[in-house]
C-alpha cells in the first residue's frame, strides 16, 4: 500500500488504508503501508497487530502531497520492495504524487500494480488537464484500477482513457460497532444539525456558512456542531460573529476519529454541503449513528445510501436550506424512523471484511498476470499517451530504468536484509508476542 | 545474585588484616575502603570506626578479612571465622590471596537469623593479573550460586573525581535512588576523613589506602590560603566604596541611566563589580560548581588584565597612540567622501534605475546635509582625539575587556551618522509598507482585525476604495525609490553592526570562556569524570571477572558547556530568518546586547 | 572463540566479528572494519596533486603545489583521527552495565560507559539511513521517573554498521547475560 496519506493525516483515504490493511492482514496476508514522514514521525513503525508503517523522509511540497520528480524516491522504494519482498504495488488517491512514483518504479522494478480512485475531477480547468495527463500516463502500466463508486469509475476511465474492463468498483465502508446510536445523548429541547468535514473550499463550507444565519432565523432552537479544522474556519467564525451565534453555533475544532463518535451522537440531523465526492464517508457514519441525513446531490453519495435514508439537495444554499426545512419539520412532527432501525439498516450495507474479500479478488487476478517487458511498455506507452506526453514518459521510464540499473550495481540486491515478517503467511507477530523487532516505536532516522 | 566488590588497587599488597568499607545494600556491592592491620584490639576497631563514621557520614562497617600470608603464618582459617563474631554482619568477606600466586579466594559467610554462621557454597577462585606477573594458579570452581565481580579502582583519583553531570542539593525520594556509581564515588569522596585522620604509626591501628605512603598538600597553598582573606577583606571594602559611588543619586536620573544601559563599557563595568562581589565573600564555596565558577572567574580575570597589559605596552611603546590619532581624521574624511559620491550616484540614476526625480533629490539633499554636519563634528573634535585616545587606551589596564568595550561605544559614537541615515530610511521604507499592506486589503476587501488578531472581511464604501486605490499607486509607485535608499544604508549600517558584533563576541568570549576548568582538564583528567570505563583484567575464560575501572574524562566540548560563566548575551537570540525578516519589513536592528539582534 | 562465519556490512564491504567471553557474566564483541586501502588512498591522492597541477599549469604559482600537499597530509591526519574506525566494541558485564567503545585508526578511543540501572533493554530496529533502510542493534535507556518509558535510545556499531546475521549473533549473546542477572 503506497499513498501519501495515511495517520497521523486525518480523512476518508487515511481510514480507507487502515481498515482495509487490516482485514487484510486478518486474512493471512503481509501488508506494508508506505507513506512520508508526518513532522518527527518517520522511520519504520509498527501498528495495531503488526501492520508495518515507512515513513520515509520524502519532502512534502503541498497538501501534504510530496513533491515528484520522477527519481528521487527510488532508492527508498527500491529498498522496501525488495527487503520486504513485495509481489503487488496498490497505489492510493489520485492526488498522491508517492502513489503515482511508487506505480511507476514498481513497473520498473517488474511488480505488479493497483490503484484506487478516491476522488473525483473536473475536465475544464487547467490543473485538471494536467492531473488528467499524469493520471493517463501513470495508469496506463497498472494492471488494474479500483474506484470507490461508480460516478468515480466513470469518471476515473474517462480521465484516464481506461479500458473499463480493468476498473472495479469497490466501495468504502464503515466499522458500524464504532457508530453506534445513542439516543440518550442528545438534548430534547433542540434540534442539533452536526457538520463533520475538514473546512476547506471542497467541502462546500461557503454553502454552510450561507445557509446557517438563514436557518437559525428560522428556528430559534436549532444548533450547530461543526467538527473539523481548516482554512476556511475563518468563513464560520465571521458568520457567528456577525449574526451573535455563539451559543448556537459549536467549533469543534479537529476531532480524532475516536471522537467522533461522540460529537455525531449529539445531533438529531446529519449535513454534508461537498461540492465534489467520490463516496461518502462521513454521511454513512452519520447515518450508522442513526442520525437524519442530508446531503448535496454531487459525485457518487447518490449511490451510498438508500433514497429513504437521506434527502438529497442541489448544491446551493436555497436548496439546502429547504431540505433541511423539511427534514427538521419531520424531526418535529416525530415522523422519523428511530435511530436504532437507521443503524440496522446501514449495519449491513458496508463492511470492511467485504472491501477486503474484493481486493483479494483483484489481488489474485492482478498477481497472475505478466509485467511488461520495456521495450512494450515503452510502446504501449506512446500509443497510449499520445506522441508527445508518450515519447516524454517514455524517456523518463528508460532513465528511471537506467538509475535502478545503477542502483543494483551499486547496492546488490544480495546486500539488503530481507526483513522479518512481522504479519503474512510467516508472521512472527501472533507466533512470539515480544519478537526480535519489538514494538519500539522509536526508531530514529539518522 | 551478582556480588559486585569495588577494591582499591593500593591494598592489593597490603598485609592482612580488617576489610573496612560500606555495603551497598540496594545494589549489592561492597566498596573496601582501606585494611586495618594486624594486630589490633577489637574494641578499639570498632571505637575507631564509630568515630569516622560521625566524621564522615559514611555508614561504615568492617566488610570482613583480607589476608595475605606471609611465611609462617599458616592456619589462620580459624582465626579468620572467629573474627566474623566479634563483628557481626549480614555478609562476611573473606578475601584471600596467597603467596606466590596472584588468585584471590572470595568466601562469602552469611549470617542468618539465629546468628548462627553459615557459609556458603561459595569458594571462588579468582585470578588477578598483576602489574608484571602474569602467572596463573588456581582452581577452577564453575558451579557456584553467588558470583563474585571485582572491580579495581585508584583511590586517590576516584576521591578527587567529580562526576559528571552534577546533582546538587538534597536527592529527590520520589525519583529513583543515585546510581551505583554515583553512590560509589560518593562513598569514596566522602570518607575523606579516614584517610586524613590517620595517625600513620603513632596510633593503636595501622591501616593502608592511599595515603600511607604520606599526605598529598602543597605548603604554597596553605601559606596562598592564609594570605587570601586579608586581599579578600579589601578587595570587599574597595567594592563597597565603589558601590556606594555608583549609588549616588545623580546617576539614576533618566539620561544618565539611558545612556549608562547603552554603553558597553558600563555594562561590562557593572559585569565586573558583580564578579568582583562574587570573589570577595568571605564564605568558602558551597559545592563544587560554585568552586568551579570562582576559580574561573579568577583566572579569565587575571588572564584579562595580562591581555590588556600587553596592549597597553604595544600601544604607548613607539607612540602608536599619535599615529592612530593622526590616522583617525584623514580615514574619517576619506568615509564623508566615499558617502558623498555614493549619495550623488544615488541621486542621479543609481545602476541605470530611473527613480522619482523629485522625491530622490530631496532625500539626497538631505542625507548630504547629514554628512556635512557629521564631518564638521569630526574636525571640531579632531584635537582631543590624541587625548582621548591616550587616556582611553589606559582603561586597558583594567583588562582587555574593557579596551574593547570602550572601542566598541568610540565606533558606534564616530558612525552615529550611518546609524541615523539607517533609522531614516527604515523609517520611512516601514511606513510604506505598512501603508502599502494595509491598502492591499482594503483592495481585497478586507481588513485586519486588531482585536481578533486576524484579518477578517469588510465590505467598503466606493470613495474609500477609490482613495485608498489611488493611495496604493502613488505609494507603490515611490516604493522603489525609498527602497533602494534603505537598502544602500542597511548595508553600511550591517558592516558597523557586524564589526561590533565582533567585539561584543570577543569581549564575551573572554568574559565567559571557562579557563581554570579546560586548564583542569588538560592536566589531571580525571578531576572532572564524565563517567567510568573498564578493563578486563583476566584474560581467561572460566575464571571470574577481575575488572579495572578508569575514570573517563569529560568531553572538552561538554567542560566549556557546563562550566561556562554566564554573561548577558546568554538570552535566546534571533535566528537568521528572523533577522532577514526584520531588515524586510524595515524594523530597527540593533546591536546593543539586551537586544540581542546581533549578527553573530 | 573466533569466529569463522563471514560478515558484511550493509554496503556489502566484509567485516569481521570477534567475540570474547571472559566469563559467563561478562563477554565482549568487537566489530572490525578492514584497513584504509592503500589503493584508496593512492587515488585520493592523485586526485589532488593533478587538480593542484592543473591549477598550477594556469596560475604558475608553486604555492599551489606546496599547499596541495598540506591538505593532503592534513586531511589524511584529519580522516584517520576522526573518521576512519578501525574497530568498535561492545563490553557487556552483567549486572554492572554495558560500555561502547569505538577506537580510531589513529589510536583514539571513545569510550562510553551505562550503567545496569539506566538501561531497559538491547533491541534490534529499523531505520532509513541516507537512501537504506537497515537493521542496526540500540540500547534502550529507561527514564528515570517512570522506568517503563524509554527516554533516548543509543545505537551500537554506527560505524561498522554491521547486517542483520551479524546483529541477531550479538543480540543472542546479550540478551543471554542480561537475562542471568
Amino acid at each position: 500500500m503506497v499513498s501519501d496519506f495515511f495517520y497521523p493525516n486525518m480523512g476518508g483515504v487515511e481510514s480507507h488504508i487502515y481498515q482495509l490493511s487490516q482485514c487484510l492482514i486478518e486474512k493471512g496476508h503481509k501488508v506494508v503501508i508506505v507513506t512520508h514522514a508526518y513532522g518527527r514521525r518517520k522511520g519504520v513503525r509498527h501498528l495495531t497487530n503488526g501492520l508495518k508503517v515507512y515513513y520515509l523522509p520524502l519532502q512534502v511540497m503541498y497538501n501534504q502531497s510530496t513533491a515528484t520528480t520522477c527519481f528521487h524516491s527510488l532508492p527508498l522504494m527500491r529498498c522496501v520492495f525488495v527487503r520486504e519482498r513485495i509481489t503487488v504495488v496498490h497505489a492510493h488517491s489520485s492526488f498522491s504524487a508517492m502513489g503515482h512514483d511508487a506505480l511507476f518504479h514498481a513497473k520498473t522494478m517488474g511488480l505488479n500494480t493497483v490503484f484506487t480512485d478516491h476522488s473525483l475531477f473536473g475536465f475544464a480547468d487547467v490543473s485538471s488537464v494536467l492531473t488528467n495527463k499524469l493520471l493517463t500516463v501513470s495508469l496506463c502500466d497498472t494492471n488494474h484500477t479500483v474506484c470507490v463508486s461508480y460516478t468515480s469509475k466513470e469518471n476515473t476511465v474517462l480521465r484516464a482513457a481506461l479500458n473499463p474492463e480493468i476498473v472495479s468498483v469497490i466501495p468504502n465502508a464503515v466499522d458500524p460497532t464504532d457508530f453506534t446510536p445513542d439516543p440518550s445523548q442528545r438534548l430534547d429541547d433542540r434540534i442539533t444539525i452536526v457538520v463533520i468535514s475538514r473546512l476547506v473550499y471542497r467541502k462546500g463550507i461557503d454553502l454552510l456558512g450561507g445557509l446557517i444565519p438563514e436557518l437559525c432565523l428560522k428556528h430559534p432552537d436549532l444548533h450547530f456542531l461543526i467538527g473539523g479544522e481548516g482554512p476556511k474556519r475563518l468563513v464560520l467564525e465571521e458568520v457567528r460573529e456577525k449574526y451573535q451565534l455563539h451559543d448556537r453555533v459549536r467549533l469543534l475544532g479537529a476531532l480524532e476519529h475516536k471522537d467522533v463518535r461522540g460529537v455525531l451522537v449529539q445531533g438529531h440531523i446529519f449535513l454534508n454541503t461537498s461540492l465534489t465526492e467520490a463516496f461518502c464517508m462521513a454521511i454513512l457514519e452519520g447515518a450508522s449513528c442513526g442520525l437524519q441525513v442530508v446531503s448535496t446531490r454531487v459525485g457518487g453519495i447518490p449511490e451510498v445510501l438508500p433514497e429513504e435514508l437521506i434527502t438529497m439537495c442541489e448544491p446551493n444554499v436555497r436548496a439546502l436550506c429547504a431540505g433541511l426545512e423539511t427534514v427538521i419539520a419531520r424531526q418535529r412532527s416525530g415522523s422519523v424512523p428511530s435511530p436504532a432501525s437507521i443503524h440496522a439498516r446501514v449495519q449491513n450495507l458496508y463492511t470492511w471484511r467485504n472491501v477486503a474479500e474484493r481486493t483479494e479478488k483483484v489481488y489474485d487476478r492482478v498477481a497472475g498476470e505478466e509485467v511488461l517487458p520495456l521495450d512494450r511498455r515503452l510502446r504501449r506507452l506512446r500509443a497510449h499517451c499520445g506522441p508527445v506526453a508518450g515519447s516524454i514518459f517514455a524517456f523518463v521510464a528508460v532513465l528511471d530504468f537506467l538509475f535502478l540499473l545503477l542502483l543494483q550495481w551499486w547496492v546488490p540486491d544480495w546486500v539488503m536484509d530481507v526483513a522479518v515478517d512481522a504479519t503474512g503467511p510467516h508472521g512472527l507477530w501472533r507466533q512470539v508476542p515480544s519478537s526480535k523487532v519489538g514494538a519500539h516505536s522509536k526508531s530514529a532516522v539518522k | 545474585m551478582v556480588l559486585k566488590i569495588f577494591f582499591p588497587q593500593c591494598c592489593n599488597r597490603a598485609d592482612s588484616g580488617l576489610l573496612v568499607g560500606r555495603w551497598i545494600s540496594s545494589q549489592d556491592s561492597a566498596v573496601v575502603l582501606a585494611v586495618i592491620h594486624y594486630p589490633f584490639i577489637p574494641g578499639h576497631v570498632k571505637q575507631y570506626i564509630q568515630q569516622m563514621q560521625a566524621k564522615s557520614g559514611v555508614e561504615l562497617s568492617v566488610l570482613g578479612s583480607w589476608s595475605l600470608p606471609k611465611d609462617g603464618q599458616e592456619g589462620m582459617e580459624s582465626f579468620l571465622r572467629d573474627l566474623s563474631t566479634i563483628f557481626p554482619q549480614e555478609r562476611w568477606l573473606q578475601i584471600n590471596r596467597e603467596v606466590g600466586k596472584m588468585g584471590f579466594t572470595c568466601q562469602v559467610l552469611q549470617r542468618d537469623q539465629n546468628g548462627r554462621v553459615v557459609q556458603r557454597e561459595t569458594k571462588k577462585k579468582n585470578e588477578k593479573v598483576d602489574e608484571g606477573a602474569g602467572e596463573a594458579g588456581g582452581d577452577e570452581e564453575e558451579q557456584e550460586e553467588e558470583k563474585v565481580i571485582f572491580v579495581h579502582y585508584e583511590q586517590r583519583k576516584v576521591m578527587l573525581s567529580q562526576l559528571h553531570p552534577i546533582e546538587n542539593g538534597v536527592p529527590d525520594p520520589k525519583t529513583a535512588p543515585p546510581s551505583e556509581l554515583r553512590q560509589m564515588f560518593q562513598t569514596v569522596a566522602n570518607s575523606q576523613p579516614l584517610f586524613f585522620l590517620d595517625r600513620y604509626d603513632d596510633g593503636p591501628l595501622k591501616s593502608t589506602h592511599w595515603q600511607t605512603e604520606g599526605r598529598e598538600a602543597s605548603i604554597i597553598v596553605e601559606l596562598l590560603k592564609q594570605a587570601l582573606i586579608p586581599l579578600c577583606m579589601l578587595i570587599g571594602w574597595l567594592l563597597s566604596v565603589w558601590t556606594w559611588v555608583c549609588n549616588i543619586r545623580i546617576f539614576s536620573l533618566y539620561p544618565l541611566r539611558f545612556l549608562s544601559s547603552k554603553l558597553s563599557t558600563c555594562i561590562q563595568l557593572s559585569y565586573r563589580t558583580e564578579h568582583m562581589r562574587l570573589l570577595s565573600s568571605p564564605k568558602p564555596a558551597a559545592g563544587h560548581m560554585q568552586f568551579m565558577r570562582k576559580a574561573n572567574i579568577v583566572v579569565s580575570f587575571l588572564v584579562d588584565v595580562a591581555l590588556g597589559m600587553l596592549l597597553i605596552w604595544w600601544l604607548y611603546r613607539d607612540n602608536h597612540i599619535t599615529m592612530l590619532a593622526n590616522m583617525l581624521v584623514p580615514a574619517a574624511d576619506h568615509v564623508a567622501k566615499e558617502l558623498d559620491e555614493l549619495l550623488q550616484w544615488l541621486m542621479g540614476a543609481p545602476a541605470g534605475l530611473k527613480m522619482n526625480r523629485a522625491l530622490d533629490q530631496v532625500l539626497g539633499r538631505f542625507f548630504l546635509y547629514h554628512i556635512h554636519l557629521w564631518i564638521s563634528y569630526i574636525h571640531l573634535m579632531s584635537p582631543f582625539i590624541e587625548g582621548i585616545l591616550w587616556y582611553g587606551g589606559l582603561s586597558a589596564c583594567l583588562g582587555l575587556t574593557f579596551a574593547l568595550s570602550l572601542l566598541s561605544d568610540m565606533v558606534a559614537l564616530l558612525t552615529f551618522h550611518i546609524y541615523c541615515f539607517y533609522v531614516y530610511g527604515a523609517r520611512l521604507y516601514c511606513l510604506k509598507i505598512y501603508g502599502l499592506s494595509s491598502l492591499w486589503r482594503l483592495f481585497r476587501g478586507k481588513k485586519w482585525n486588531v482585536l481578533r488578531q486576524r484579518v477578517d472581511s469588510c465590505s467598503y464604501d466606493l470613495d474609500q476604495l477609490f482613495i485608498g486605490t489611488l493611495l496604493f499607486t502613488v505609494l507603490l509607485f515611490l516604493l522603489p525609490t525609498t527602497a533602494l535608499y534603505y537598502l544602500v544604508f542597511t548595508l553600511l549600517r550591517l558592516v558597523v553592526v557586524l564589526f561590533q558584533g565582533v567585539l561584543h563576541l570577543s569581549v564575551d568570549f573572554i568574559n565567559s570562556f571557562p579557563l581554570f576548568a579546560m586548564g583542569l582538564r588538560i592536566t589531571k583528567p580525571y578531576r572532572l569524570a564524565e563517567g567510568v570505563k573498564f578493563r578486563v583484567l583476566c584474560e581467561e575464560p572460566g575464571t571470574a571477572l577481575h575488572l579495572l575501572m578508569e575514570i573517563n574524562p569529560l568531553k572538552c566540548s561538554a567542560v566549556v558547556q557546563t562550566y561556562r560563566t554566564l554573561t548577558y548575551s546568554c538570552y535566546p537570540k534571533d535566528s537568521w530568518a528572523a533577522l532577514v525578516k526584520k531588515l524586510f519589513v524595515g524594523e530597527l536592528i540593533y546591536p546593543w546586547r539586551h537586544k540581542t539582534t546581533k549578527t553573530d | 572463540m573466533m569466529e569463522d562465519e563471514s560478515f558484511t556490512d550493509i554496503n556489502g564491504k566484509s567485516i569481521s566479528l570477534d567475540c570474547q567471553s571472559h566469563s559467563s557474566l561478562c563477554s565482549e564483541f568487537i566489530v572490525s572494519v578492514p584497513k584504509v586501502s592503500i589503493g584508496k588512498v593512492m587515488v585520493y591522492t592523485c586526485c589532488v596533486w593533478l587538480l593542484a597541477y592543473a591549477v598550477f599549469f594556469f596560475t604558475e604559482n608553486t604555492a599551489v603545489l606546496s599547499s596541495a600537499i598540506f591538505i593532503t597530509l592534513v586531511g589524511m591526519m584529519l580522516h584517520i583521527h576522526f573518521v576512519k574506525v578501525d574497530h568498535e566494541s561492545l563490553l557487556v558485564i552483567g549486572s554492572l552495565g554495558i560500555q561502547v567503545s569505538s577506537s580510531y585508526a589513529s589510536g583514539r578511543e571513545t569510550t562510553t560507559f551505562i550503567e545496569m540501572s539506566k538501561i531497559k533493554d538491547i533491541v534490534i530496529n529499523e531505520a532509513i539511513y541516507m537512501h537504506q533502510i537497515i537493521y542496526y542493534l540500540c540500547v534502550l535507556l529507561k527514564e528515570p521517573s517512570d522506568p517503563d518509558a524509554v527516554s533516548s535510545v543509543v545505537p551500537l556499531f554506527q560505524s561498522s554498521k554491521p547486517r542483520l546475521n551479524c546483529l541477531v549473533k550479538v543480540y543472542k549473546s546479550c540478551q543471554e547475560i542480561i537475562s542471568k542477572c
